[in-house]
């Protein structure tokens, strides 16, 4: 019988998996895990998406708070993102980093911070929007400085205040899960 | 010497901060003779033109705003279309960013160092500083006040076709801000800034609360 995960205030765990490549057979690994563990995936398949990148307007934080001017799918994904616990963020390599696909779910994510700021520890971070606090995970696909992206990883998820659940190759969806609520 | 020099943001450049960093940073720059052409990433109708001048440069200069921690998604988007070079071409960057510290654009900057090497060319440092959010939101001279540092950054360039000196790093001011200071702008960030982010919301038609959650 599956059993469902609880979050501390009683709530479903919920595990949001964005998939930007165009490789399926990921999601269908990360699924298939998830199922045994009993985990509540969402899974969004990104690389069939309209999705651009983020044009650094403003809008989201000065003229419509809370809402991207760019009106494309991405929408989607910032609906779902502050009900998540976890978002995982599947993405092919360029450069020795996760290529623009990537990179762009993480820029466009503006809207969920405000504008105004506030010191976390002894670094200056935007007051996030919503009460929801959520980790952050990448898949991998490709050649890239892993070292660099766990590195960068641990930096983005300031940014949503809340921690890094480190960066699996597609070789490792298996211990990636294992790190699923 | 003469710079290609890349404005790596994808904000328009009428309202892009780094193009006005880019402005006078070229002022010094051209001081002795430098010459160099400009582009925008922004403006895809000019990606082609960008392409020939990264393949026909030797001295590339991108600069570009910090987007999550490091290079914005459409920057990217354009660098993945570049073939390699092969030439010995140097490249540096200008790194600029709203928030304030040097900490905070440290994750961008050790990126931007093995970019270089991935693009085939010799890395020659990163001018690296913060604090530059308002630019788009400043009458001229205020604004002014705050890029004019970077015309003796790029008298420093012309000099040495490099970011390595002393100037430039002591360039990016404080690495964290002192306790004391922090409290000082964490009370500034709970008061002033509060009402000048209203006002500026204000101005551009704003109807709701700066804090306003539309999906929930």
């Amino acid at each position: 019988m599956r059993k469902e995960q609880y979050t501390k205030d009683g709530g479903i765990q919920m595990v949001l998996i964005v998939n930007t490549t165009s490789d399926r057979t990921i999601t269908e690994e990360v699924k298939k895990y998830a199922g045994e563990r009993g985990i509540d995936t969402d899974i969004v398949e990104a690389g069939a998406l309209s999705i651009s990148h983020c044009i650094g307007c403003n809008y989201c934080w000065l003229k419509t708070p809370g809402v991207c001017a760019v009106k494309d799918d991405y929408e989607i994904i910032l609906k779902k993102v502050i009900h998540a616990d976890q978002m995982w963020v599947i993405s092919d390599t360029a450069l020795g980093f996760i290529d623009h696909k990537g990179k762009n779910i993480f820029d466009r994510i503006l809207p969920i911070a405000t504008m105004y700021l506030r010191f976390r520890g002894d670094q200056m971070r935007h007051v996030p929007r919503y009460d929801k606090r959520t980790d952050v995970g990448l898949i991998i696909t490709g050649e890239a400085d892993r070292e660099y992206l766990e590195r960068w990883n641990e930096r983005a998820a300031l940014n949503f205040e809340s921690k890094s659940l480190g960066v699996f190759g597609t070789d490792e969806v298996k211990e990636a899960v294992s790190c699923m609520c | 010497m003469h710079v290609l020099v890349i404005n790596g943001s994808p904000r328009v450049k009428e309202y892009s901060n780094t193009d006005k960093i880019i402005a006078k940073f070229t002022e010094g720059m051209t001081e002795n003779g430098t010459t160099f052409e400009q582009y925008e990433i922004s403006d895809k109708k000019q990606w082609d033109d960008i392409r020939a001048a990264f393949d026909r440069n030797t001295n590339i200069l991108i600069a570009l705003p910090l987007y999550v921690e490091c290079i914005p998604g459409l920057l990217m988007e354009f660098l993945e279309t570049l073939t390699p070079k092969t030439d010995g071409s140097r490249m540096a960057f200008i790194l600029q960013s709203g928030f304030a510290e040097g900490i905070q654009l440290r994750c961008g900057e050790a990126y931007l160092e093995q970019l270089a090497v991935r693009l085939g060319c010799d890395y020659a440092g990163t001018l690296v500083k913060g604090d530059n959010f308002s630019i788009r939101f400043l009458e001229k001279d205020k604004r002014e006040k705050i890029t004019a540092p970077y015309t003796e950054m790029g008298r420093v360039f012309a000099r040495d076709g490099a970011f390595t000196s002393d100037e430039c790093k002591k360039f990016t001011g404080p690495e964290v801000f002192p306790a004391p200071v922090r409290v000082l702008l964490g009370l500034m960030f709970n008061t002033v800034a509060r009402m000048g982010f209203k006002k500026i919301a204000e101005g551009w038609g704003c109807t709701t609360p700066i804090d306003y959650r539309p999906y929930q």
